[in-house]
């Protein structure tokens, strides 16, 4: 065992405001920044069909101010102290994230949660802002990868949030209206709905941070009175789709599977471990075989999307045109070796080791330590660091072929080719 | 962290910096001589070859290296940027008895099979024609171009699809010979055995190895031949990019023109953030590209806009440009940049690779352990109109690329060509 896998980790510090709100506290005494993520469920799923973009376009919103805080003060501010920050949209949840030296540490706790709560939304910022959000569509439809990748879930996630666009449709944000979005912020950033993760020398935030935080605007905001309408269970539906697309140079293999949703916490560090033996790394399954030997692809990749109705794992196999059926032929043939034969003890141990490497390492950087214990307390997931290592070592041989291979076997993919037009 | 050098009697430094906390080891690896080193006919030698080391040295086979180092659960790579060659090994620091060694086999004695050379290259010239469905990456080999010709910071590390084609083992094998002739500077960081370097020494395995320490010299020069360069591509956005050569890492006024980078184009406060995306709502994706250069740097504005604004979009981003070589900055913009680069060091201090990353990059360039300390505290000296006078002497004669469709191209093109940037005074 080395030495990376058994040194002692911090534990996270949980604590709950009056109001339900969760609060969660990690000390990194060596990190030279303090990492403020605010976390609330407000993704896209959130959406009604006539609010397609929303989540995200808030998102852009929140930072052109509050009540206290003109349109741009708070980055200023911020960066003035030589902080930064960024927020990120995703379909289940969104979170807004700042850097700060530690002995900054608290203003910047002040700002951000004004910031985050008592967004202005100001018409005139809101027209300026629906025409960045457009530009950031109009990027992404530039890249036509992003395009394939789009119509994969459209078609293999159907009516399910997960087909839809996290940066919405145009037509729909372009009729967005700034009382829409007031409402949409005062339905869904609720208490109970929201985490606050601090990483990195909390030393700095000082003794009374829960009694601040108690009088803050996260403790002062009112809980919702309805209960909270969750997204529906996500079922993909198998299959098979073919797509034209301009401007595309390479032809493209996407393929989608279903995983069990990222409250079965075990499951996903078995699907981490599962996707890494098959495609990471040159020793690989799938890169071996359809890079190394058979020299099909550019690269071919799998990734494992957590998401809370049903996690997503997404192959994509880069490669000529005319190389494309071969390349799913041998996907599927890689594929059924698997289900016909479990993993040998040497594979499944290399993909251990890099998934735990891979997690320790990600360790390092308080944002991420932030980022990782901000979600699972956002989610009610309250285990600590060590947890994920644990259930890594739990997966053996027997209990990957038998829970997780058969998940991953091409009937039960959706499986699209993008070819160049 | 505490940093010493090693104890070895090879011709390169070797620092070591270690870390307290997590037991990981990260190794850095710089090498003098990257794709700008490329030989003429040979665009894209030194990325091959870069691919090519982790395809098997010393007693192991490309398997058998494979299997060792992600057995390890470690990370391995080595790629050719313009001015260097990188190996860089993240691992557990318990594995380090058995990975280190692996770098200077590596550098020694490469298997260079005529077999995994093919897939190598293959896999390459792929990759180059996968990435002209990027617009920008199209608009960028354009400035490229247009800034550095056919000099040696003229193509893509990946090469030039035509000579790649060409390359053969013979090229390579001509190649890693001079690894480490040119310069080459080694940091370990984190937690670091005791007796690093015989576990370092043994990849040699008894053959010598003759690098050199990393000297301060010029790099290659910039061009800025070509003004305006357009790319006609049926996208919904078009891609603009105004950018000339500045000046090398380390060199005088190359501080100043950093400052002017932060100002720019760091953080959602940056001048450009706040006038194209949050005054305009042009953009979405807006800022600049300033790469740390042994020779003449490219510095770069950038943004995408809808089609429909491409000359609002142009008209506004030479405006910006032209404000630089009109009047100094504020003093507290000149604060805000000053804090912003103090919070780019700390940021870049995070992990032990960042550490090490940015320590053989600095001793690469052949300047000193505390360069990064002794800009921070010369960037308080700075004046606005320091930073002015660098803007005027460095920033005179930008070039402009752009990558959309057709209307939007001319559109953005009337505005240059009526604009005091395409007509510098010579």
């Amino acid at each position: 065992m080395p030495a990376a896998a058994v040194q002692a980790l911090p534990e996270p510090q949980h604590e709950q405001l009056s109001n339900g709100a969760s609060v969660v506290r990690i000390d990194l005494p060596q990190a030279p920044v303090v990492c403020l993520d605010f976390w609330c469920r407000a993704g896209s799923a959130r959406e009604t069909e006539a609010e397609s973009g929303m989540a995200h376009f808030l998102e852009h919103m929140v930072f052109k101010g509050s009540e206290q805080l003109a349109a741009g003060e708070f980055d200023l501010r911020v960066e003035a102290l030589g902080g930064n920050s960024n927020a990120a949209t995703g379909f289940d949840d969104v979170h807004y994230h700042v850097l700060m030296p530690p002995e900054a540490s608290n203003d910047a706790l002040e700002l951000l949660l004004d910031l985050v709560l008592r967004p202005r939304l100001d018409a005139e910022d809101f027209d300026m802002e629906r025409q960045v959000v457009l530009e950031e569509l109009a990027q992404s439809e530039d890249q036509p990868e992003e395009v394939a990748f789009q119509e994969l879930l459209r078609q293999a996630c159907g009516t399910h949030a997960y087909g839809q666009p996290i940066l919405g449709r145009k037509p729909a944000l372009e009729a967005h209206r700034p009382e829409a979005m007031a409402q949409f912020h005062r339905r869904h950033y609720r208490p109970e709905r929201c985490c606050l993760a601090i990483a990195g020398p909390t030393a700095a935030l000082g003794s009374d941070l829960r009694q601040r935080l108690e009088r803050s605007c996260l403790g002062q905001l009112r809980p919702a009175d309805g209960p909270e309408i969750t997204p529906p269970a996500l079922h993909l539906s198998p299959g098979e789709a073919r797509l034209e697309l301009p401007r595309l140079e390479a032809a493209r293999l996407l393929m989608a599977w279903q995983l069990p949703g990222a409250a079965d916490q075990r499951s996903v560090l078995g699907g981490d471990l599962l996707t890494t033996l098959l495609a990471e790394g040159r020793r690989s399954r799938l890169v071996e075989r359809l890079r190394e030997e058979l020299r099909l692809v550019e690269s071919i990749d799998l990734d494992l999307n957590v998401l809370e109705s049903g996690c997503l794992v997404l192959l994509e196999a880069v490669c000529e045109a005319d190389q494309l059926a071969a390349v799913e032929r041998e996907v599927r043939r890689v594929l059924l070796e698997l289900q016909e034969r479990e993993p040998g003890e040497a594979e499944l141990e290399r993909a251990r080791r890099l998934v735990g490497n891979g997690y320790r390492f990600s360790l390092e950087v308080a944002g991420s330590v932030a980022a990782m214990v901000g979600n699972s307390a956002l989610w009610q997931r309250r285990h600590s660091l060590q947890a994920p290592l644990d259930w890594l070592e739990q997966w053996d041989r027997a209990a990957v072929q038998r829970e997780l291979v058969p998940l991953l076997a091409p009937d039960r993919a959706f499986s699209l080719q993008a070819v160049p037009a | 962290m505490r940093a010493e050098p090693g104890s070895w009697d090879l011709g390169c430094p070797l620092w070591l910096l270690h870390r307290p906390g997590a037991p990981i080891l990260s190794a850095k690896l710089w090498m003098r001589g990257g794709s700008s080193g490329d030989p003429e006919g040979q665009r894209g030698a030194a990325q091959l070859l870069a691919g090519v080391l982790s395809r098997g040295c010393g007693p192991l086979s490309g398997d058998a290296l494979a299997d060792l180092v992600e057995g390890c659960g470690a990370g391995l790579r080595c790629e050719a940027a313009e001015d260097a060659t990188l190996i860089s090994l993240k691992c557990a620091s318990d594995d380090a008895a058995v990975l280190l060694p692996l770098l200077l086999q590596m550098v020694r004695s490469p298997w260079l099979v005529d077999d995994q050379i093919a897939l190598e290259r293959q896999l390459n010239l792929q990759t180059l024609q996968r990435q002209r469905e990027d617009p920008f990456q199209v608009a960028h080999d354009q400035l490229r171009e247009q800034l550095y010709g056919q000099g040696p910071y003229g193509h893509d590390p990946l090469g030039v699809e035509a000579e790649l084609r060409q390359l053969e083992r013979g090229a390579l094998q001509r190649q890693a010979e001079q690894l480490g002739q040119g310069g080459a500077v080694l940091v370990l960081a984190g937690a670091i055995p005791d007796g690093v370097e015989t576990l370092l020494l043994a990849g040699l395995e008894g053959q010598p190895w003759t690098p050199t320490a990393p000297e301060r010299r010029r790099g290659p020069q910039g061009l800025s031949a070509t003004a305006l360069a357009t790319s006609p591509d049926e996208t919904e956005q078009l891609v603009l990019m105004l950018g000339c050569t500045t000046t090398a890492l380390g060199a005088e006024q190359a501080l100043a023109l950093r400052l002017l980078h932060c100002h720019l184009g760091i953080g959602m406060s940056s001048r450009l953030f706040v006038a194209l995306r949050e005054e305009h709502g042009l953009a979405y994706d807006v800022g600049v590209h300033h790469p740390a250069r042994l020779g003449d740097a490219p510095f770069v504005m950038h943004l995408s806009s809808s089609a429909e604004r491409a000359a609002e979009a142009c008209r506004e981003l030479l405006n910006e440009w032209q404000r630089l070589l009109d009047q100094p900055i504020s003093a507290g913009d000149l604060e805000l940049a000053r804090a912003k680069f103090r919070g780019q060091e700390a940021l870049g201090r995070q992990t032990s690779s960042q550490l090490a990353d940015r320590q053989a990059l600095v001793l690469g360039h052949g300047l000193p352990m505390d360069f990064a300390d002794r800009s921070l505290e010369a960037a308080t000296q700075l004046t606005p109109d320091d930073l002015h006078r660098a803007a005027t002497s460095l920033l005179g004669r930008p070039c402009l690329s752009l990558c959309g469709p057709t209307d939007a191209l001319r559109a953005a093109e009337r505005e240059w060509q009526r604009h005091p940037l395409s007509r510098p005074e010579s």
